[in-house]
């Protein structure tokens, strides 16, 4: 408690200049298994917060088993040998029976799915197709969960920890890690060591199946049933051409419903060992206990026989631009995005440094798309470095009558001249000033304390909430330039561009009178149109003029709403003065 | 004070006893060294927590304003907030989106003084946090800096509170944004679903559910932002919360020189107007064909903060359905049946007028009726059998072992006794809160189940692929809407986002 009061009240005293240098006075431990902890006592309310990551996400699978970090998180909150169930031997029995069942499921399931994939049955979960062996075989499947349910106590691990007044307890996979969290009562230290011990020591993977039904509904949630999440998954898919990053943390609907309990407990051996983890407490607590109660229960966790796989496949390099059209049910918008650099890569201090010029209120987007050019409602960009890989992304929402393609041709825009512009010393001021206080922020809540640093030890080591940020204070705007024109080509970029779909009543009022085919032919031509430069557009109105005064009666209407259209663009294109 | 807590038990209990009163020396505790096979077999040492008292932290200016201080001097950083005595309730009729537009619009549009561009500058370079906005029943404004730049920035926040610049430009941006944003009001399932729920209790007269429209938005003009703002901006509006690194005197001080010369208004705030509605019960669709997933909502009215039951009604709720993991809800609908990742319920009390009860899940369409039935089944049941002597000790504990954390930093201390002060509410709960929660019996929580959940009042809407959810899990043909909801359901179709104005069915 006193290390970091001492620490921050020297370092506030240092703040007279501009970047005060805020150190977090983190104990760091590591046990004899490998397994590191990370203490940082905090003065305060009588509370912990908890957490512990493993240094594995979704990039550590492979085809056929994606998603299976992620339902392994949710399989982590099933419970142990003593906790969930009301007799452990029998449970056993009975998932080893399940598993029997589930074995000589698949050959079923197979036959059906072969007769779906050649397109002899529309669908292999339709029960009309069984046969009576299947059938057969999914009642005794369901008998034997129903015998299971009898022993179960559900959702035993939550209820413990609410019992004890632990709050906020969750998980969360990425790409990169699986990260555990709760926040305990002061004096509950000792549960939470008892508790996440017991489940690394003695899991019990039991409800796997109904729990897959969960994350099929996770997955609905977050990505099919919203307006653009199956948009979003396609355009990682394409961004990525053979990096992991390329498939969804929630995993392939095919996978999930394959991936088996034996594969997802050979998952758990290897990077679920000690040496992959570590653990951190922030809070109302002692060191001196909190690293004897580490000892004794995490202490008891074998040491992984051999070191994990780390991910071996990197992106190849792109060759040409990616594009992708969208018809979704939003507002007209785009995402350019380019390959950069992974966390912790020398150029990535001037890359994020870049991207915050780029954002919030005063930032360049928001100056010049929104407030100056009016071609946009919202714009924003910045780097994003994973651990293996790492990109840059632009987006703006297009403002009503602008079509996404001139909030594109903005974005570059603005890239340009930080390419041939030196940016301004008092607005990289700015930014460092920000960064300077946020240092001192990011220690305002413990919970996101705990958090950061565990996801920082998932990727380079804790330390770096220390050294990362005099490394940001040190970008010049030379190097700003340098990375500029180091990333933003053409070729190393893939877009998404986002239309409105079609619905009953025309959004654009202009479009009103129109019929829903010639609709759809406008709105390829704005996407069109948007591109065009000053010269083009003077071209393309000339002949649609000629075309005005030529055109059959039944399309005088359409032509001149493209006429309006490109109109509005050179008033636009002349307005910006670029 | 003493907390309620499982009881250590046995050996380990004497250990913790020991421990507590200093008795054994460090080291000495071999007894604790074992590891217990179960949880429940671990001793805990009391944790001793008193929550500051609202009194010792209010002080009031010599023009009559509350500030609350709370100090905290970790890091070099002060946050000021303000509570303002307004919100969208004072919403002309024909400028539905005046109290909204005009709190984003101080922030953002710069002041007498200083141009938009300016005064958003000044305050990036600061680092400082300012934001100022205007919710439904209050007003808010605050601002986080560092200890060293404390002058310059309540120089911005002051300048910002008291001579807002409504920019023109900026006006003219966040009206077209608003318009671009009422678009996408069809888009997600769960944006209908939180709009037709409101209707649903609250009807369409009362001003929280009176919808922006293209009109009402372009009809409101720079006048009536400076109109509106000079009503209820003013000092005898304000309640001030301040935290961190400051020293009370000394910004006490400093709020006085700055209200200096800023005469307090006339006239109270018009009180927030409860609504004039009963919900009627029955079956609600709405559909919308692209989606694979329904989500419904369950539920009726709630009743106020101050209900006396209120204690009841906590406990009642957080074993149904609003306890997480652990709660009849989700343990059902999630973990037995794999029906739904997330399925909850709330209690509402509200502040003003009566909360809602609102359960609620999303589940593919197939078997949202499969869920629904389950969702109908707890509410019957908690009306019907007490809850378990485990249930209600784990609900009482949870609720009395998290209540420290209404006072996890500074600012949530010193924010909490603002809001209270702002509505009325008696600071003194917070002292026999603990107690209260700990005094609920199995009896009093199957009494508020019984008083306060009305299956046959219950509305249930559902949002989704209709032919789907209708037609529902051919391997449980048992399950549908129509037999939940015998009667027929009523359709509501989709409105048109600019005007809200809804097709004839």
């Amino acid at each position: 408690m006193r290390t970091l009061v001492g620490a921050l009240a020297l370092a506030a005293a240092c703040a007279g200049g501009t970047a005060a240098a805020q150190q977090v006075p983190v104990e760091e431990v590591v046990l004899d298994n490998g397994m590191t902890l990370l203490l940082l006592p905090r003065p305060g309310d009588p509370n912990v917060a908890a957490g512990w990551v493993a240094k594995v996400g979704s990039v550590y699978e492979r085809p056929g088993i994606t998603g299976v970090a992620h339902l392994f998180e949710h399989m982590m909150f099933k419970g142990t040998a003593a906790i969930g169930t009301r007799n452990i031997e029998q449970d056993l029995q009975i998932i080893a029976q399940l598993d029997e069942v589930k074995a000589a499921l698949r050959v079923e399931e197979a036959a059906l799915l072969e007769a779906e994939r050649l397109g002899r049955i529309e669908d292999a979960g339709d029960p009309a197709h069984r046969t009576e062996r299947h059938q057969a075989l999914m009642d005794r499947f369901e008998a034997l969960l129903a015998q299971q349910g009898d022993l179960l106590i559900k959702e035993d691990f939550s209820r413990i920890y609410s019992g004890q007044g632990a709050s906020g307890m969750n998980a969360g996979t990425s790409y990169d890690f699986t990260l555990y969290f709760v926040n305990v009562p002061a004096n509950k230290l000792e549960l939470w060591f008892w508790m996440e011990s017991d489940r690394l020591l003695n899991p019990v993977f039991r409800e796997f199946y109904a729990e897959r039904d969960v994350v099929h509904e996770e997955r609905r949630l977050r990505i099919d049933s919203t307006p653009i999440g199956r948009f979003q998954e396609q355009f990682e898919a394409l961004f990525w051409q053979s990096s992991p990053y390329g498939w969804p943390v929630v995993g392939w609907p095919s996978d999930l419903e394959g991936i088996t309990r034996g594969e997802a407990l050979a998952f758990f051996d290897l990077y679920y060992a000690p040496n992959n983890l570590a653990a951190a407490l922030v809070g109302d607590f002692d060191p001196a206990e909190a690293k004897a109660l580490a000892e004794r229960y995490f202490g008891r966790l074998p040491r992984g026989d051999r070191l994990p796989p780390q991910p071996r496949t990197r992106e190849m390099p792109q060759v040409s631009e990616k594009r992708m059209l969208a018809y979704a049910e939003t507002n007209p918008q785009v995402v350019v995005r380019y390959h950069s650099v992974p966390d912790g890569h020398v150029d990535e201090p001037a890359l994020v440094v870049l991207g915050q010029l780029l954002n919030d209120r005063t930032g360049r987007l928001y100056r010049a798309l929104v407030e100056e050019e009016g071609v946009a409602t919202r714009a924003s960009g910045g780097q994003s470095g994973f651990k293996f890989e790492g990109m840059f992304e632009l987006r703006g929402t297009a403002a009503e009558g602008h079509a996404p393609e001139e909030v594109e041709q903005a974005l570059y825009a603005e890239m340009e001249r930080l390419k041939t512009e030196p940016v301004d010393p008092r607005e990289l001021q700015k930014v460092k000033n920000q960064n300077a206080a946020s240092t001192f922020r990011q220690l305002q809540g413990n919970f996101f304390l705990m958090y950061s640093l565990l996801m920082r030890d998932a990727y380079r080591g804790w330390e770096t909430i220390n050294s990362d940020p005099p490394l940001y204070e040190a970008v010049t705007a030379d190097d700003i330039m340098r990375v500029a024109n180091t990333y933003f080509e053409p070729e190393n970029r893939a877009v998404a561009v986002y239309y409105r779909k079609a619905s009953d009543e025309a959004p654009d009022p202009r479009l009103a009178g129109l019929d829903p085919e010639e609709q759809e032919q406008i709105r390829q031509m704005q996407a069109m149109i948007g591109q065009l430069n000053a010269e083009q557009i003077g071209q393309f109105i000339e002949r649609f003029e000629q075309m005005s005064s030529q055109a059959p009666p039944e399309n005088q209407d359409m032509v001149a709403v493209v006429l309006e259209l490109l109109r509005e663009r050179r008033a636009a294109a002349e307005g910006d003065g670029r | 004070m003493m907390l309620l807590r499982r009881q250590p038990t046995g050996r380990a209990a004497c250990a913790a006893g020991l421990l507590a009163l200093g008795v054994l020396p460090p080291g000495a505790t071999a007894g604790a060294q074992t590891i217990p096979a179960h949880p429940a077999d671990l001793a805990y040492e009391l944790l001793d927590f008193t929550p500051p008292a609202a009194s010792d932290h209010r002080h009031e200016l010599s023009n009559g304003i509350v500030v609350f201080a709370v100090e905290d001097h970790e890091l070099p950083l002060v946050t000021v907030a303000v509570t303002v005595r307004t919100g969208a309730h004072l919403d002309p009729p024909d400028k539905i989106g005046l109290a909204g537009l005009t709190g984003s619009q101080m922030r953002a549009g710069g002041t007498a003084t200083m141009s938009a561009a300016e005064f958003d500058e000044e305050a990036a370079f600061l680092a400082a946090q300012i934001g100022s906005s205007i919710g439904a029943t209050s007003g808010g404004a605050s601002m986080n800096c560092l200890t060293r730049d404390l002058d310059a920035c309540l120089d911005l926040f002051f300048d910002m509170l008291r001579n807002p610049g409504f920019d023109e430009e900026r006006l003219a941006l966040a009206k077209r944004q608003a318009i671009q944003q009422m678009e996408r009001r069809n888009d997600a399932t769960g944006s209908i679903e939180r709009r037709e729920w409101q209707r649903l209790m609250r009807g369409d007269a009362h001003f929280s559910t009176l919808p922006r429209t293209r009109s009402s938005v372009e009809s409101i003009t720079r006048d009536d932002l400076v109109a509106f703002h000079r009503e209820y901006y003013h000092p005898g509006n304000f309640i001030f919360a301040v935290s961190g690194d400051v020293d009370t005197a000394g910004i006490l001080a400093e709020l006085e020189r700055r209200f200096d010369g800023w005469a307090a208004g006339t006239g109270p705030v018009p009180p927030v107007p409860a609504p004039d509605f009963t919900p009627s019960p029955g079956l609600y669709l709405v559909d919308k064909p692209d989606v694979n997933q329904g989500r419904v909502a369950i539920g009726h009215l709630g009743t106020t903060r101050d209900n006396p039951d209120r204690y009841k009604l906590l406990v009642m709720n957080d074993i149904l359905g609003g306890g997480g993991f652990s709660a009849r809800l989700l343990t059902r609908v999630r973990s037995d049946e794999g029906l739904a990742y997330s399925a909850s319920s709330n209690f509402g009390l509200g502040v003003h007028y009566d909360g809602v009860f609102q359960a609620g899940f999303q589940s593919r369409s197939e078997t949202v009726a499969r869920a629904a039935a389950i969702v109908l089944e707890e509410i019957e049941r908690i009306r019907r059998e007490p809850v378990t002597e485990e249930e209600l000790r784990n609900s009482i504990a949870y609720f009395v072992e998290t209540f420290s954390r209404n006072f996890s930093s500074a600012a949530s201390t010193a924010g909490l006794f603002a809001g209270d002060e702002h509505t009325g509410r008696d600071p003194s709960y917070l002292a026999t809160y603990r107690d209260n929660i700990a005094a609920v019996t199995a009896e009093d929580v199957l009494d508020a189940a019984r008083r306060y959940l009305d299956p046959e009042a219950l509305a249930i809407l559902v949002v989704g692929n209709l032919d789907a959810i209708l037609a529902g899990d051919p391997e449980r043909p048992e399950f549908s809407l129509e037999t939940l909801r015998p009667g027929g359901a009523v359709r509501i179709p989709l409105p048109d986002p600019f005007t809200m104005e809804y097709p004839a069915p």
